[in-house]
């Protein structure tokens, strides 16, 4: 035995396997429902797309904190106001975690946060756009941490050990964020007509990014099923929408609200729910950086790292070794 | 003491909570360290959580108007808080400073107000105690810390002269004039005494400039600035839930 | 190191006095101090806590994965184990006082 570095991904001396006996026993590992641990071996390809998903997951924390930190110091009443700083702190909290786990695939903080603020690395389209009113705040809350928690709930199960621990914790705290959300729309649908006309208007413009936020539907290539071989993805894109929809589109009518999709009915008989796709090609545009927010989002992102640069300077210069004393 | 300088006090109080809670809030999220985010929101978390205690009290004892009226409704010159509590988010150096001379007040008061005749204080001041001493542990050792580069101490030095003046104002001696048994001057002496060593021992200087007092004067700016930013849902309908 | 490229620490977290300390997480943090006032808030700001440990991660000492068989038992263990005594069976079959007999005592756990 030797001391290995905890957590963190180490390339695994030579054992005298070849590549496919690894993948084989690798492969065999997932099929029994094992998770993956940072030591273990694993495929170049595997390192780098749970890598590059985990690494977009956290930067969506950390990026989606943004537009909802734009309200915490217009919201209404205590609790409101609380809850909401609560909301986008556990949101940061998420990132923190999640960068941990893309450490320990071996890509250090520093670069993480260097590639989103130069273009490289992407988040979450959603957050993209901008909040406009404080039913928007309802609206995000509500129906993007839905969305949000539907896929986590699967990744969850993933493959990925330290990723599959971390969302543990976060989807707990997202059933935080979701209530606070639904309590904001409920409030508004059963407040004052202004209140109302509010929430429906938050809806109508977040319907289209939020039906978008989990992507143009999967092609059926062998990229996607590798993918779900090794329970990097758990289900399509298109079935998880499904589940959305099937999950909130009850929940938004029953508050007597309308949702801006002429097309939007559940098929009975097979179960499904029929709509009018998100404009992909707008999606696209909005990925490629050209969407409402793209460039005040990294802005502000690259603002915060400028201006704390000095403390992190003066904390990384500061000399201190101190220990508490564990009993 | 009676009636009138107690509902000034817990004004005072609970005005210089949630303002300093409001502008720390405005951190969340682009903090200089991801870790330091999430501990610099819990604590403005708490102090507007202590806002609301004293206001809640305020509501429950000496019949002023339930708490969310009281944050959302009354107008600038009707808050008592120190100029301090309400000076804008700005370089993190100001922030820490900020945090370390309020907190270390804080510390002073709520020791004494432990003590407090009037129970409902005494009972709050007693059950917040643990997270201040989080709040004040944090804030002396960030103190420390960036006191140990000469660009860091630099910025802090800084940081220290703007705002001693407004730290000093903290200290303005209540309307009614009827402080007792806990009158700012001693409560002032103390925190000095608790503060200055830190400072001294951190490599800073203790600034010579006097106190500005604004808790009873024209509203500042900056508090006018604020409260309209905080209230301005809640005034679209104050009679709305929200 | 101009960024926060510092040391990482690994969180431990105990619910209340003599319960174990449990493993969760870590955070970034140039030195112990620093490592607890970053810890709590992001470990302990939801769930009970009496006591945090911060450990710095290069400081565990982890056995390899691949050497997981070292823990696997090649033979039979069950003496180590008190399921692996079956007493009360032996002490009935023997039924020493026969002229007593007793009811069926249910099996120890």
């Amino acid at each position: 035995m030797s001391v290995l570095p905890l957590n963190y991904y180490s390339t695994v001396e030579d054992d005298g396997r070849s590549e496919e006996e690894k993948l084989l026993a690798f492969e065999a590992k997932i099929n029994r429902g094992e998770k993956i641990e940072p030591t273990d071996w694993m495929p170049e390809r595997y390192r780098k797309q749970v890598m590059r998903m985990v690494q977009n997951h956290g930067n969506s924390e950390i990026v989606g904190a943004l537009p909802e930190r734009e309200w915490i110091p217009h919201a209404p009443t205590f609790k409101r106001k609380l809850a909401l700083t609560a909301k986008v702190q556990d949101e940061v909290g998420h990132a923190q975690l999640l960068y941990r786990v893309v450490e320990t695939l071996g890509k250090p903080r520093e670069v993480i946060i260097e590639e989103l603020l130069n273009g490289t690395a992407k988040y979450s389209n959603v957050f993209n756009y901008a909040p406009e009113t404080w039913a928007d705040v309802g609206v995000i809350a509500w129906l993007i941490d839905a969305a949000a928690i539907i896929r986590q709930l699967l990744l969850r199960e993933g493959s990925y050990g330290p990723y599959s621990r971390a969302l543990k914790r976060i989807c707990y705290e997202e059933s935080f964020h979701l209530k606070h959300g639904y309590d904001i729309c409920v409030t508004l649908a059963l407040g004052t007509s202004t209140q109302r006309e509010m929430l429906q208007d938050a809806l109508n413009r977040w319907w289209e990014p939020i039906l978008g936020f989990f992507g143009p539907p999967d092609n059926d290539s062998v990229h996607t099923s590798e993918l779900m071989r090794w329970r990097v993805k758990l289900k399509t894109n298109d079935a998880i929408r499904q589940e959305f929809l099937d999950q909130y589109v009850p929940k938004i009518w029953e508050l007597g609200l309308t949702l801006p999709d002429p097309k939007l009915c559940k098929d009975e008989q097979t179960g499904v729910w029929h709509y009018t796709e998100p404009d992909w090609d707008e999606f696209k545009r909005v990925i490629q950086g050209h969407g409402p927010c793209n460039a005040k989002r990294i802005a502000v992102r690259r603002m915060a790292h400028e201006d704390g640069e000095w403390v992190r300077r003066a904390l990384a210069a500061a000399e201190h070794n101190e220990s508490i004393p564990v009993h | 003491m009676n009636q009138v300088a107690l509902i000034d006090l817990l004004f005072r109080l609970a005005d210089d909570e949630l303002l300093v809670g409001h502008r720390n809030s405005e951190w969340t999220g682009v903090a200089p360290i991801i870790e330091e985010d999430i501990a610099f929101s819990s604590m403005a978390q708490d102090e507007m959580g202590h806002a609301l205690a004293y206001y809640t009290i305020l509501h429950e004892r000496l019949g002023q108007a339930p708490p969310d009226q009281l944050a959302f409704l009354r107008e600038p010159h009707e808050f008592r808080n120190a100029a301090l509590t309400a000076l804008p988010r700005r370089d993190w150096s100001e922030t820490i400073v900020r945090q370390f001379l309020y907190d270390a007040a804080e510390h002073v008061r709520l020791e004494c107000y432990a003590q407090h005749p009037f129970e409902p204080l005494a009972h709050v001041a007693r059950k917040i105690h643990g997270e201040e001493k989080y709040h004040f542990l944090h804030a002396r050792t960030w103190m420390t810390r960036l006191a140990q580069t000469d660009e860091s101490r630099q910025r802090m030095q800084v940081a220290i002269g703007i705002l001693w003046p407004h730290a000093l104002g903290m200290f303005e001696t209540g309307q009614s004039e009827q402080d007792a048994p806990f009158d700012e001057a001693s409560i002032m002496e103390a925190w000095l005494a608790l503060i200055t060593p830190i400072l001294v021992e951190a490599g800073y200087q203790v600034p010579s400039s006097t106190a500005i007092y604004s808790r009873y004067a024209a509203p500042t700016p900056d508090r006018i600035e604020l409260l309209a930013a905080m209230q301005k849902v809640y005034r679209i309908d104050p009679n709305a839930e929200w | 190191m101009t960024d926060t490229q510092w040391l990482t620490w690994e969180v431990f977290h105990q619910t209340q006095r003599g319960a174990p300390h449990i493993h969760v997480g870590s955070v970034h943090a140039p030195d112990a101090e620093m490592a607890l006032l970053m810890a709590k808030e992001q470990f302990a700001r939801r769930q009970a806590c009496v006591n945090l440990w911060l450990v710095p991660t290069h400081a565990i000492y982890a056995s390899p994965y691949e050497d997981a068989d070292i823990f696997e038992h090649g033979t039979d263990k069950s003496y180590r184990e008190a399921f692996g005594y079956k007493v009360r069976d032996r002490v009935r079959a023997a039924n020493l006082n026969d002229e007593d007999k007793q009811e069926d005592i249910p099996e120890e756990a």
